[in-house]
């Protein structure tokens, strides 16, 4: 079984964590095409890949980058980067 | 004793033809290359051979011929699907199926066992009667059970689920069977090898050359082929191909696993699935119990197995079927499957003149094999999407059209 | 007469314990220690099982799991690997898989008809004439499988372990004992694994008589078991490498789950056997079979024997054979003696005659060896012109060795053929994964226990992150200790590649020459390698066979995949004790105690309704009534409850769901709908605003924690300033619904219930009976409603006392299936069930919920603004005609339109406020907008018409929210 190896809680195994994906950031005012790729299209090649991750026990989130191929983390995000602003 | 096998025996030495060809230098053009030599691309081949005269193809397998989902989903076929689209699609598949060991004079062990799928909970069982009516108003065999039905087609159940749980009843579809992968991936190789296809396995694509957008060859590890028309059928490895061509789909690849166990001898004729539980099995000729669960909750590349699938899935398993506590668990392993967001596949012509689709196979793949490669070589022989894979098109997700079959989500192999 | 031996100075058996048991009807003894296997050769049962698919007769050949040629039927377990499971006293077993007895096995006729049967031969037969399939099939499926299953065999469960250690080491040889104490000394908490009951791995039966490993073995095992950093594990088989080092480890009492930071295998090699015709007889074993049966189980494997060789193990194995008082007629030796060194100087001078240059032709016996064929080799074939027979009860294979290389494989290892020692190795190992030891190609015991210390410092420099010592030390072998090809053709055939599958040599060639030349394409087509063992003796010589068919190397030909399990594992063992999380709330037992059916809704149980299940349509029949008329009340302590808090709470219910929150009033509450991005609804509840800065939302009971996982992201994503609660375990929550609702809580309540101070979607927080508790004006069940939240400690004393209280107004509590009729009177949709996977809010009716135009973003509107125009189906009332007494639809029945379906029924139900069957559908355009009647198909097939109608079907206006206390007076 994968363990994360969480900069704030140590190394945990990959069952405490929900899987929610790719992270991406919606395009605001996209056209049609632009919005219907953004909501199904997804980076579905082997590589690098920043994800999100919710430790269940702690209600905490974090965004990995992940190489997919060898199943390795390779960082964990500032939460920082992943943010946008949403239109009030 | 059959016919065949005395033939066998009183023969001195052993001079049956290959099935498939021997390696050989590719050809510098080939008028459609198959990328991907599991059983979609092999009855791809073969129908176009057969049915459209087609014979310069070249069929490139990275591995070996059906290594990849075609040797390692648990073989079993059904056409109960949810969506009309899914199962007119589905059904046609299985009614070649039926026919195909005669088609390539191959037993394929095609056998029907009857397919249940266990519903625990209300909201399961509203599930399986939208599925049951809408497969009866295409004509397929389905009903909806109660526990005594299942009672007596799978006597040692526990329909108490060790107590929690309790299955309330069933989706029977008596349609339901089971195949030897590797066989129809054979069948299909042998048959589109003798009707004069390459089929070069070790060839791996490296990349897809276009001019404008137009497809006008491959290169592989091999060297270059130039061709006109590309198909990509290649399930898990979809993206690698895709993502050549700058092409954006909505597939993720999820592991999906499954084990056997030790060989014991045939008790269970009949398929059983449970939606609520995540767990399946059958059992095959050789006597193991085939099981498996639903995909992985994150994506990876790659067949590695994990304990917590074993874990899980027996765990399950115990509370339906308390001896086989008794036996053992002999071999796991993990395919990769290639998710869409509808649960249906994506078939067809592409943004890309000349680049055609076979993908998002999830984990129904196997059983659209036959339907796969004989509409597939339809729409390649005349470049338009075939009727029954129309719903399936690539840009149905730019039209927000998405194939409803999300409605019977969970497990339903 | 018995074949048992003075005792053995390693054996595992204790004397002073005799046990009894019963084979094939007979009775036998055995002692404790012994395995199945030993204990029968021990009396002189040498037949111990038959082969899978001739059914011949089979003898021991490995007693080390790595062939299942002995497989016994108990009535409590099929498939006994009858070689290494213990003995126990009143086992009582049979042979597996034979028709008839062992003795007599009629299916041993298929042996005869092997001729008929060639590689693959069942894709080539059968199949014609079609309808005969289902009739052979069943033949086939009549001989398929090995032990028989009892299927009132009852549920057992092993409890797991979790364990963690600094290393792991895997077989607990020379090799792997060395390495756990350097790495131990290094400082390493190191666990120590071995699949035996005993640690020494082939020290104790390869060198078990050769004095100079003596003192090593003892000073060896001294150490490991007194040292403070080692946990020794004997009897723990390591049953697959996954993730991250993480080992399960079966043992005895069941699995430890070993988490190790770094793992070394020394795991050692498997003996394969040579192929010869009849190399399956019993009497032909492994010669490292013979050695453990000597030194383990002091049992004297034969009378006379011929030990064939291609390396020095075998003059050990001669050696240790004359030691146990078996005659050795011959050593024949595939290749030279010089090389063989001391052991087989040491057998010369024993006067045993070694033929070199020679090899095994043929085995001969009927049920058991009688005389062995031996005549020169030269590396490929006999010359038959000098062959010659030795008589001979035992015939003992040392040709070669696999490496178990499994769990390197499973790591991610590279290995590479070495030419050298004929032997595959390790090559690249991944990050944290060591080897050592034969399977690295350390043979003598020095290379093993330097390997040992090698990788033990190896593996502490990793853990310890320190550079390696500079200079590396090579512990491999120089001497080939495996025969590059052990394989001698005969026309007859009967020499077995593998003996799990029965399968002959001419069958892998014939296999390859068919085209199946991939080794993978070899395994599935003529089965090598995928019965029981798992190719433990097999995957070698099939990869020799094919490499030589095709004239590739062994690297070119590759290897199958090793997946785990190591071996098979029990089910009761991986499945571990059983754990269903179940979730009740605080009323359960109330509930129970009055006759509730309890239905599951996720974790949760909740009652369904109250009263018998034979009287189930009556009793929630009753509950809708007292609601409508009088009061009920209906614990909802499942819905997910949330506090929002924070200067961008509204900002954050703003973005998540599809209505504005931010602009909600204090005290009042707003409908909340939560899509995804792609405009499907995935739950619904309700917003009530608390003060400024704090919300409370409720969400439905099978998504609450999705619910409040998707808030928790938004407020990372969005950069809000907001903290969120997760209420829904430590709140209890019930809903008051019915005309008297407010008669009753206006007593015992401090919060002014009027209509000006409280109305229709108004919150408030005050105390009820004394306890703190939040209200909420609700219209779910279409009645004067309030749903009360409250600290699960109370919820008891105020459920009692509003059951007390409103006894004089005829309160019922009421279930589940109540509030669905009640709701659907009122047109409200359940989420999940009157939507699918791929409904979005104007399907579901509801574009009062979509405020497109006035709000500038929330998550999903790009595909509502987009879907707004493309509703290919909308939800629907409809009522069952009036008087209509024909066959009831059901939910999900379809509606069909011409011929087609156009649409399925999602709720259904009589309605006694109307006195008719009311329900929702799901139906398609056009049909969806037009006013025709629609038709559901029933299950007899019958067409139902139902009348379309407007939603809600009860109190269209709402009167009933706003119902006066002195009306219903």
């Amino acid at each position: 079984m994968k363990v994360f190896d969480c900069p704030v809680i140590g190394p945990r195994p990959i069952s405490e964590f929900d899987y929610i994906g790719e992270v991406r950031r919606p395009p605001m005012d996209a056209d049609e095409p632009t919005w219907a790729a953004y909501v199904f299209n997804r980076q579905g090649a082997p590589g690098l890949l920043r994800e999100w991750w919710y430790h269940r026990p702690t209600g905490r989130w974090y965004v990995m980058e992940r190489d997919t191929l060898k199943d390795e983390v390779v960082r964990f995000i500032d939460l920082e980067e992943v943010r946008y602003d949403i239109p009030a | 004793m059959p016919w065949r096998l005395l033939k066998y025996g009183l023969k001195s030495s052993h001079n049956e033809p290959r099935f498939f060809p021997e390696a050989k230098p590719l050809k510098s053009h080939y008028d459609v290359v198959i990328i991907g030599g599991g059983g979609h691309g092999m009855a791809c081949a073969y129908y176009l051979a057969k049915e459209h005269g087609i014979t310069n193809v070249a069929v490139l397998e990275q591995g070996y011929i059906g290594g990849g989902n075609t040797g390692r989903n648990t073989t079993i076929v059904r056409s109960n699907y949810l969506t009309p689209e899914g199962v007119k699609f589905y059904d046609t598949s299985l009614n070649l199926f039926e026919d195909l060991a005669d088609d390539f004079d191959l037993n394929i062990f095609y056998s029907t066992r009857g397919h249940f799928t266990l519903a625990h909970t209300d909201s399961a069982m509203r599930t399986m009667r939208w599925r049951a009516e809408v497969n009866k108003h295409h004509g397929i065999e389905s009903e909806v059970v109660d526990r005594d039905f299942i009672a007596k087609e799978v006597p040692y159940m526990d329909l108490d689920c060790a107590g929690t749980h309790p299955v309330m009843g069933a989706l029977y579809h008596a349609p339901g069977a089971v195949a030897r992968h590797d066989a129809v991936a054979w069948g299909y190789a042998r048959g589109a090898y003798n009707r004069g296809v390459e089929i070069h396995q070790k060839t791996r694509v490296t990349s897809i050359r276009t001019q404008g957008d137009k497809v006008t060859g491959v290169e592989t590890d091999r060297g270059f082929i130039s061709c006109n028309k590309v198909v990509s059928m290649v399930a898990g490895s979809t993206p690698r191909i895709t993502s050549m061509l700058g092409l954006e789909t909505p597939i993720e690849i999820f592991p999906l696993q499954a084990c056997v166990s030790e060989p014991v001898k045939p008790f269970m004729d009949t398929i059983v699935v449970s939606g609520s539980l995540h767990v399946y099995v059958s059992q095959s000729s050789r006597g193991e119990m085939v099981m498996g669960a639903s995909v992985d909750p994150s994506v990876l590349h790659s067949t590695r197995s994990s304990f917590n699938f074993v874990e899980g899935l027996t765990d399950q398993m115990i509370d339906l079927f308390p001896f086989m506590s008794r036996m053992k668990v002999m071999r796991q392993w993990a395919g990769m499957s290639d998710i869409t967001p509808d649960f249906a596949p994506i078939m067809g012509k592409t943004p890309i003149d000349g680049f055609y689709l076979d993908a998002g196979w999830g984990t129904w793949g196997f059983k659209a094999t036959p339907v796969s490669g004989k509409t597939m070589a339809w729409t390649l022989a005349n470049d338009r999407n075939h009727e029954l894979i129309e719903p399936f098109r690539l840009s149905r997700f730019t039209d927000f059209e998405l194939v409803g079959e999300k409605g019977a989500a969970s497990v339903g192999h | 007469m018995t074949s048992r031996l003075d005792p053995q100075p390693l054996e595992w058996l204790d004397r002073s314990e005799t046990l009894s048991f019963e084979f094939e009807g007979l009775a036998f003894t055995g002692f404790a220690g012994d395995s199945i296997s030993s204990a029968l050769l021990a009396s002189n049962q040498t037949l111990l099982g038959r082969s899978f698919k001739y059914h011949r007769p089979r003898g021991a050949v490995t007693l080390a799991n790595h062939d299942v040629n002995a497989l016994f039927q108990s009535s409590e377990e099929p498939n006994i690997r009858g070689d290494v499971t213990p003995l126990a006293a009143g086992m009582s077993l049979t042979a597996c898989n034979v028709n008839g007895s062992l003795e007599k096995d009629k299916d041993q006729i298929i042996g005869k008809l092997s001729r008929f049967l060639p590689v693959g031969f069942y894709y080539k037969s059968f199949h014609k004439p079609k309808k005969l399939f289902p009739m052979w099939e069943r033949v086939i499926r009549e001989k398929a499988g090995l032990g028989t299953i009892d299927t009132r065999w009852d549920a057992r469960r092993k409890a797991k372990t979790y364990g963690f250690c600094d290393l792991l080491v895997v077989g607990a040889g020379a090799s792997g004992m060395q390495a756990a104490l350097t790495a131990a000394e290094q400082g390493l908490d190191v666990v120590l694994a071995d699949e035996n009951p005993h640690i020494g791995g082939s020290l104790d039966y390869q060198l078990a008589n050769d004095d100079s490993a003596a003192p090593i073995r003892t000073a060896l095992k001294q150490k490991v078991q007194s040292h403070a950093n080692i946990r020794v594990l004997p009897g723990h088989l390591a049953c697959g490498w996954y993730t991250d080092h993480y080992v399960p480890l079966l043992g005895p009492e069941g699995i430890v789950k070993m988490r190790a930071r770094a793992v070394i295998s020394a795991t050692g090699v498997m003996e394969q056997p040579a192929v010869f015709r009849n190399n399956d007889l019993p009497g032909v074993m492994m010669a490292s079979g013979a050695q453990r049966l000597v030194a383990r189980y002091a049992v004297k494997p034969g009378q006379r024997a011929v030990v064939l060789t291609a390396n020095s193990e075998g003059y050990r194995a001669a050696l240790d054979m004359l030691a146990a008082g078996v005659e050795v007629a011959a050593v024949v030796d595939m290749g030279k003696a010089d090389s063989r060194g001391r052991w087989a100087d040491e057998l010369k001078s024993k006067n045993v005659s070694v033929l070199e240059g020679h090899a095994v032709y043929e085995a001969k016996g009927k049920d058991k060896l009688k005389q062995v064929v031996v005549a020169p080799f030269d590396g490929s074939a006999c010359n038959l012109k000098l062959a010659r027979e030795i008589d001979a009860d035992l015939l003992l294979m040392s040709v070669g060795w696999a490496p178990a290389a499994q769990l390197l494989y499973q790591a991610g290892s590279r290995l590479a053929y070495d030419s050298t020692l004929e032997q595959i190795l390790p090559q690249e190992l991944p990050s944290g994964i060591f080897a050592c030891g034969r399977l690295n190609g350390a043979f003598t015991l020095d290379q093993r226990l330097a390997d040992g210390e090698r990788a033990g410092t190896e593996a502490a420099a990793f853990l310890k992150d320190q550079p390696l010592p500079a200079e590396q030390t090579d512990c491999r072998d120089t001497e080939a200790h495996s025969h590059p090809w052990p394989i001698v053709d005969h026309p007859k055939g009967k020499n077995f590649v593998d003996y799990d599958e029965d399968l002959q040599l001419k069958d892998l060639v014939n296999a390859a020459k068919e085209g199946f030349d991939n080794i993978e394409l070899m395994k599935r087509f003529s089965t090598v390698g995928m019965g029981p063992s798992q190719g433990k003796h097999a995957n070698m010589n099939g990869i020799r066979v094919l490499a030589a068919v095709t004239g590739r190397t062994i690297d070119q030909t590759g290897s199958t995949t090793a997946r785990p399990m190591f071996h098979p594992v029990p089910v009761q063992a991986l499945a571990g004790r059983r754990f269903r999380a179940e979730r009740l709330t605080a009323m359960h037992q109330w509930h129970l105690d009055n006759g509730a059916q309890m239905m599951e809704a996720g974790a949760w149980l909740r009652p369904e309704f109250y009263g018998r299940q034979e009287e189930r349509a009556q009793a929630i029949l009753r509950e809708v009534q007292a609601v409508r008329t009088g009061l009920g009340l209906i614990d909802v302590s499942t819905l997910g409850k949330i506090e929002v808090m924070g200067p961008d709470a509204g900002k954050l219910l703003d973005g998540a769901y599809t209505m504005r929150m931010s602009n909600i009033k204090q005290d009042m509450t707003r409908y909340a709908l939560m899509v995804d991005e792609s405009g499907v609804i995935v739950d619904d509840g309700i917003a009530a605003r608390v003060a400024e800065d704090r919300f409370y939302v409720s969400a439905t009971t099978s998504h609450a924690d999705a619910t409040f996982r998707t808030l928790s992201r938004h407020i990372v994503e969005w950069g809000l300033d907001v903290r969120l609660v997760n209420r829904t375990g430590t709140l209890a929550a019930m809903n008051l619904a019915g005309p008297h609702a407010r008669k009753l809580l206006a007593p015992l309540t401090d919060i002014d219930l009027s209509e000006e101070n409280f109305p229709y979607l108004g919150f408030k927080e005050g105390n009820l009976c004394g306890v703190p508790v939040r209200l909420i004006r609700v219209g779910f069940v279409g009645e004067l409603g309030y749903e009360i939240h409250l600290p699960i400690e109370s919820a008891q004393l105020v459920w009692n006392t509003l059951m007390n209280k409103g006894a004089e107004y005829g309160i019922r509590p009421f279930g589940v299936e109540a509030q669905r009729v009640l709701r659907l009177e009122k047109g409200h949709i359940i989420v999940g069930q009157d939507t699918d996977g791929l409904t979005n809010p104007f399907e579901a009716n509801m574009p009062w919920a979509v405020p497109l135009k006035s709000k500038p973003w929330f998550t999903g509107k790009p595909s509502l603004a987009l879907l707004k125009e493309r509703c290919q189906r909308t939800l629907r009332g409809f009522m069952l005609p009036k008087g209509y007494s024909g066959e009831l639809p059901k939910e999900c029945h379809l509606l069909i339109d011409s011929g087609d379906i156009a649409g399925r029924i999602t709720s259904i139900a009589y309605s006694p406020s109307l006195g008719r069957y009311i329900g929702l559908a799901m139906v398609d355009q056009p049909l969806a907008g037009s006013d025709r009647m629609y038709q559901v198909r029933v299950d007899s097939g019958a067409l139902v018409p139902l009348e379309p109608c407007a939603i809600p079907f009860y109190d269209a206006e709402g009167e009933r929210q706003t119902i006066d206390l002195t009306e219903v007076a």
